[in-house]
Formats: C-alpha cells, structure tokens, sequence
C-alpha cells in the first residue's frame, strides 16, 4: 500500500521535503513504518518525533492502513 | 457547544489587536476578571549566539483540532465567561508577542487557574514548531520544557 506521510520541523529538514509517499506491505504497523524511514534517512535515527495517524498521537503498534495521514512531530515549541 | 475560532495570526501580535481585544470586553458586563497570558519571543543566548527571532510553522489542521478541544475542556473545567486563544505563525522577533490568551468571568478566582491550565495544555498538545533563528541566519529548533 502506498502511505501519504507529512514531515514537520527539524524532521522536514532531516528528510529534506515536506511530504511523500511511502510504500509498505498492507497490515504494517507505525514500527515497521519506522523501521523504513529510519533507514531510508539516517539522521532520524538521532531525532525525536511522535507519529500521528489522522490527526492524534499513535503507539507503534497501531496498525496502517493506505488512508491514514500519518506525520512525524518533532517536540513542540508553541507559546 | 462554542463554534470554532481562528486561532492562527501570521506574523507577531501586535499590542494594539491585543488592547483592541479588551475593549471588545467593555460591553459584556457579567464579566468582573479578566486574566491574560503574553508569550514573548526571548533573545537567549545558545552557544555564543543569539536569537533574533522564531519562525512558527505548524500541523495546522491537527493543531487546530487540539485548540478546539483544550477550549472545550476549559469550558468544562472552569465558569467562564468566554476565552480566546492566538497563536503565531511565521516569523516573530525577539520582543515580539507570539502567543495571546485571554480569558474572562465574573470572578477572578478562576481565571487564574484557567489560564495556567490552558497555557501548559497549548504548549504540550498542540503540535506547534519553533526554527530559533540566531543574528547569523544560522537557526536551530526550539523545544517547549
């Protein structure tokens, strides 16, 4: 399946585009999602980011599916 | 239930929207504290350099969802009268106000504890990002404590 991914802040500028496509098998979880990215773009691996599906905070094992929005969110600094 | 706000401005808040905002007040008179938080961009000081300003970018529809929600829970939490929130997004100098909460009851016991509640909730849940620009145009990203 193919997953729409949204990357903000100092992970935007870690993976270098705001956002893309990334293919997984169906039935994979936020971990195996993780796994991908991470090797895909080394300097994740050094960041810290939680993953949202639809708009709220996900655990890494939730599972995904091709219509979910799924972003990496660096810590916040609103205020 | 109260109908969604824009919460966003582009650019620093200026004090005149802001004194602006009170006035709005003078007609409802049920209303005996206001109570207001200010958030300031801070010139500090990391690693020798310094900070000239904040470029504020944001997951804007889910942080929107979040304002939505945390006006809710303050609503349930607190009697008040009414609230609003600001927000900052873009580029904000040092000095410059980037985030405006204002909220309002008969009372002022409340108000106190509203505005505390709805601050802390903001700078945890919504998910709001800061580039820290220093005066060499070298940046780095700020993260809330």
């Amino acid at each position: 399946m193919e997953l729409k991914i949204l990357y903000f802040g100092m992970i935007a500028e870690a993976t270098n585009c705001n956002e893309e496509e990334i293919s997984l098998q169906s039935g994979s979880t936020v971990e195996q999602l993780i796994h991908k990215l991470n090797n895909k773009y080394h300097k994740l691996k050094d960041l810290s980011f939680n993953i949202a599906i639809d708009k709220e905070i996900s655990d890494h094992s939730t599972l995904l599916n091709a219509n979910s929005e799924i972003a990496l969110l660096p810590p916040f600094a609103g205020g | 239930m109260k109908k969604r706000k824009n919460v966003f401005v582009e650019g620093p808040i200026s004090p005149s929207f802001i004194a602006n905002s009170i006035e709005k007040h003078q007609t409802k008179t049920t209303i005996g504290a206001h109570n207001i938080f200010l958030g300031q961009v801070r010139a500090d000081e990391i690693e020798d350099k310094m900070v000239q300003a904040i470029d504020y970018t944001a997951y804007q529809e889910m942080a929107e969802n979040k304002f939505h929600e945390i006006r809710e829970a303050t609503f349930d939490k607190f009697d008040l009268t009414c609230m609003h929130i600001y927000h900052s997004l873009g580029k904000v100098k040092a000095g410059e106000i980037c985030l405006f909460v204002f909220v309002s009851a008969p009372h002022r016991k409340v108000t106190f504890q509203a505005l505390e509640y709805v601050v802390d909730t903001i700078k945890k849940e919504v998910p709001i990002f800061g580039k820290e620009i220093f005066e060499d145009e070298t940046h780095t990203w700020k993260v809330n404590n």
